[in-house]
Formats: C-alpha cells, sequence, structure tokens
C-alpha cells in the first residue's frame, strides 16, 4: 500500500552496513560534512555549536537509521556522529553537559537541533507527528523552504 | 442501586405499618434519574414498568371534613406517589442491569472461543514448519513475565469490550460532551494502558510480543510491528465511520496520515535494517564448524534493539492516537474508539469462526 514515498530515494539498499556512510553518500544537500567519529568531548562540542542538526549514535544503530530517515524526509541532511563503544560513557556525560546543567544523560541516538539537545528517537517522532518538528528545524535554520 | 432507609411507622387511623421513606429521596437523584436516564440500545419498555410495578402500599384514607386529616391523606398520597417512582426505577435498573450482563455473557462467550482456539495453538494442534510447538507453548507459559502479560491482556480485551458496550450506548443516547468526554478519556488511558504492558512484556520476551503469539490469527496477519498500523487506522477504519469533518479537520487529518506514513517507513526499514545485523550476526564465521557460541551470543546482545522497536512502534501509535484526540470532537472521538473497538472485535470474532470451522480430516 505504502509505495515510493519521496524519501525512499535517499536510502541505499539495507544490505550496506553503517547508516551514516550510505546516507552521506546518497545525500546531495549543501549542507556540512555528515558524519565523523566522535574521539573526544570537544569536538562533540564543536559540532553541536556548529551545525543545525547533529545525531549522536553508535555505528550502525538501526534506531538511528530511523531518526535519519525521519529527518531527511524532511529536508534536513543532519550531521551525524558515530560513537566509539569505548567513548560512549564520557561522550554521554559530556552530552549532558552540553544540554544544560542538571539535564539527564541522554540516551543514544541523540538529537541536536540548533544548539540544544532535542532529544532521541522518540521526541523526533512524536514532533514529526504532532507537528512541531518542521518549525523547530526552520528555527535552526536547517530548513529553508 | 440507592440504599433507602426505611422506618416503621404505626399508622393510628389504619393500624397498620407501612415503610416510610426518608425525605431526602425527593430531591436526590431518584428524581433526577427517572427524568434523564438513557435509554439503552436494548429499549426499556417503561410502559410495562410502570404496570408491573402499579403497587400501592397502603391504602389512602377517606377524605375529611377537618384540616388536619385532609393534609394527612395529602401525606399519604404523597408517600404512595414516592414509593411508587422509587419502585419503577428499581424495576429499570434491575432490568439494565440483567441485560447488561447478557450482553457481557455474549462477548465472554466470544472471549473464551479465542481463548480455546489460541489454547489449541500452542498444544500443537496447528503444527507449522516442523517446530514442537508444544515445547513452544510449555516454555512461554514458564515465563512470569510473558504469563502475566497474558493474564493481563486478556483483562483488557475484556475490559474494551466493556468499553465499547458503553460507548454504543453512550453515542445512541442523547448524552452531552461533557459526559461522552468521560468515557473518551477512558477509551485512550485503555490503550495508553496496553502499551505500557506490551513495554514490559518485551523486555520479558520479545518475540513473544512481535509475533503476535498473544493476538488472534486474524489480528496476527494484519500485525504491523506488534500492532496496527495508524495510516491505515486513519484511513480504513476512523475516517469511514466520523461525523463529516470540517475542512480544517480535513486536512489536519489528511497531514497526519502522510506523517504516519513516513513514520512507519522509517521504522520498517530501520526494523529491515535491524533484520539484516542480526541474520549477519548468526551467520557470523564458518557455517559447518560446530561452533558457535560466539554467534549466539553477540546476536542475543542485539536482542535489546528489537524490544526498543516495539516500543517506538507503540509510541508512534500513541503519538497518532493523542494528535486524532486533538484534532476531533469529542463525539467524533467517541464514535473514532468506536471503531476501533469494533474493529477488533470483528478481527476477534473472524479467527473464533475460523478456528471452528469444520476441518477435512485426511
Amino acid at each position: 500500500m505504502q509505495q515510493a514515498l519521496p524519501f525512499r530515494d535517499w536510502l541505499t539498499t539495507a544490505g550496506s552496513g553503517g547508516g551514516g556512510r550510505s546516507a552521506a553518500a546518497a545525500a546531495a544537500n549543501a549542507n556540512s560534512v555528515s558524519e565523523s567519529t566522535i574521539g573526544d568531548a570537544g569536538s562533540a562540542r564543536k559540532l553541536v555549536a556548529e551545525n543545525a542538526v547533529v545525531v549522536f549514535a553508535r555505528r550502525g544503530c538501526c534506531m538511528c537509521h530511523v531518526v535519519q530517515l525521519l529527518l531527511r524526509g524532511h529536508g534536513v541532511n543532519p550531521s551525524i556522529a558515530d560513537v566509539d563503544e569505548q567513548n560512549e560513557a564520557d561522550l554521554a556525560d559530556e552530552l549532558a553537559k552540553i544540554a544544560g546543567d542538571g539535564s539527564a544523560v541522554p540516551q543514544l541516538p541523540a538529537v541536536f537541533v540548533g544548539g540544544e539537545l532535542f532529544g532521541g528517537l522518540e521526541e523526533v517522532m512524536g514532533a514529526h507527528i504532532s507537528g512541531e518538528l518542521v518549525p523547530r528545524l526552520r528555527e535552526a535554520k536547517a530548513l529553508w523552504l | 442501586m440507592n440504599s433507602t432507609s426505611a422506618r416503621f411507622v404505626p399508622s393510628k387511623r389504619m393500624g397498620i405499618c407501612e415503610p416510610m421513606h426518608q425525605m431526602a429521596m425527593w430531591d436526590f437523584k431518584g428524581n433526577n434519574f427517572l427524568e434523564t436516564s438513557p435509554p439503552s440500545m436494548f429499549e426499556i419498555e417503561t410502559n410495562l414498568d410502570n404496570l408491573s410495578e402499579d403497587t400501592s402500599h397502603g391504602t389512602v384514607g377517606p377524605s375529611s371534613k377537618y384540616d388536619q386529616e385532609a393534609s394527612k391523606s395529602d401525606d399519604k398520597v404523597r408517600r404512595r406517589l414516592a414509593q411508587n417512582r422509587e419502585a419503577a426505577r428499581k424495576s429499570r435498573l434491575r432490568k439494565k442491569a440483567y441485560v447488561q450482563q447478557l450482553e457481557s455473557s455474549k462477548l465472554r462467550l466470544i472471549q473464551l472461543e479465542q481463548e480455546l482456539h489460541r489454547t489449541r495453538l500452542q498444544q500443537g494442534q496447528y503444527v507449522g514448519g516442523g517446530i514442537d510447538t508444544s515445547q513452544l507453548g510449555y516454555s512461554e507459559t514458564t515465563n512470569p513475565g510473558i504469563a502475566t502479560f497474558e493474564m493481563e491482556y486478556g483483562q483488557w480485551v475484556e475490559e474494551q469490550n466493556r468499553q465499547i458496550s458503553e460507548l454504543r450506548s453512550a453515542l445512541n443516547s442523547d448524552m452531552g460532551d461533557m459526559e461522552l468526554h468521560i468515557f473518551v478519556d477512558c477509551g485512550m488511558r485503555h490503550y495508553s494502558d496496553l502499551f505500557t504492558m506490551k513495554a514490559t512484556a518485551a523486555k520479558a520476551d520479545v518475540f513473544h510480543i512481535i509475533s503476535g503469539m498473544w493476538k488472534t490469527s486474524a489480528e496476527r496477519f494484519f500485525l504491523w510491528i506488534a500492532g496496527f498500523r495508524p495510516s491505515e487506522l486513519l484511513k480504513q477504519i476512523l475516517m469511514p465511520n466520523l461525523e463529516p469533518l470540517t475542512e480544517q479537520q480535513r486536512l489536519d487529518v489528511s497531514n497526519l496520515r502522510q506523517s504516519c506514513q513516513q513514520a512507519e517507513d522509517a521504522l520498517s526499514q530501520g526494523m529491515e535494517k535491524l533484520h539484516y545485523i542480526l541474520a549477519e550476526t548468526i551467520a557470523e564465521g564458518q557455517l559447518g564448524e560446530g561452533n558457535y557460541l560466539h554467534q549466539i551470543g553477540s546476536t542475543i546482545d542485539k536482542f535489546e534493539a528489537l524490544a526498543r522497536f516495539v516500543v517506538q512502534a507503540d509510541h508512534l501509535r500513541q503519538e497518532t492516537l493523542q494528535q486524532i484526540y486533538r484534532i476531533l470532537s469529542t463525539r467524533q472521538a467517541a464514535q473514532g474508539l468506536l471503531a476501533m473497538g469494533e474493529y477488533l472485535q470483528r478481527l476477534r470474532t473472524l479467527s473464533s469462526c475460523w478456528s471452528s470451522r469444520p476441518t477435512e480430516q485426511t
């Protein structure tokens, strides 16, 4: 019943590993570099500050894949930050600090919009359904239309 | 039922005892109930009630010239009328209760048939793919999380059937929006409860949930990630059964449906990817060496992601329901819940009838 929705074009076959990499190849938007591997906390802060939409996720995470699809469906090209298992705990703490004092440590995948922590897949999907996602994306200058 | 306290007042005139109701009865719901009691779909024949309950508890005293006696007989008339009203009301309540009991018994019967079918399934009457289903059934019932879930779900279905009947009566009556709102909130919360139950059960055994073993066969056929597909719900079940929508509502529903389809597609593709990764993980290394503990371990590690998908799919359902709730009027929301509920009932009954059809013996 549901066939050929526009953003299926963004997707390469399910067979390829590492959602971030294949997505980077498919994306044609003028936005910044789509992917990087987070080695230290400092680069996390930089990513969040410099990009309208950043997604922190474990490599090959399927939830991250879903988040990317949702965002791309709106014409946004999010920056994907692959998180190493070793750094995960440290990074999560750093993300909590970026999010603000007293914030809970976010679960991965974690989405930052306009320098602020937006949430995980649940929050993105909730906003997508309620119609709140697009205005937020526009505010963060992730969308021009 | 109202509790009535009866005091026996010896009547000086007639020398008999008659029960006297508290004066409070007059202003109490007793009166209001009589006037605005919603006619249930089972058509309470008020005429019949009045006839059968036209009892006289006392006799009217002979009219008297004296004021004192005149007011006494007035009292008696009033008392008798009150007693009649009370008796009629009680009779109507009894009848209503009886009919409701019949209705829920009918639904219980259908449910029992489904349970019977499910038990048959678990006991291996229908064998599929060469798997020893009786063993499957055994291991599942020993998982306490799943056993709890199955029991709670059975209760959930019973409660839903009851709510559906109530909704049906409510919509057929001239109930106002304020009261209808209560039923709608009830229905919404009920679905919310189901999602909570499923999340807990998915942690206990995600395969039981995702395979739909807890549902009847027809429901299982239509399953999408352990539940209904929101866009399908909107298009096939809700839209055709709602009171005419305003232009704005039409637009909102159309947008919602599109959002649902996008979200469903994203989740489906995520699931496909997970499917591939799991297949890859279990098949890792040379197949044929007979040594695969490592692969088992790494695959099991990834099962947690499956449970998250179930939770996210349910979350999508929850969000969709809430958005629908925002878009529709109270009455439309009630119609929507009724439509959803009956749709599920139809599927369950379908499964029941299918499983009890005469099968050819080979």
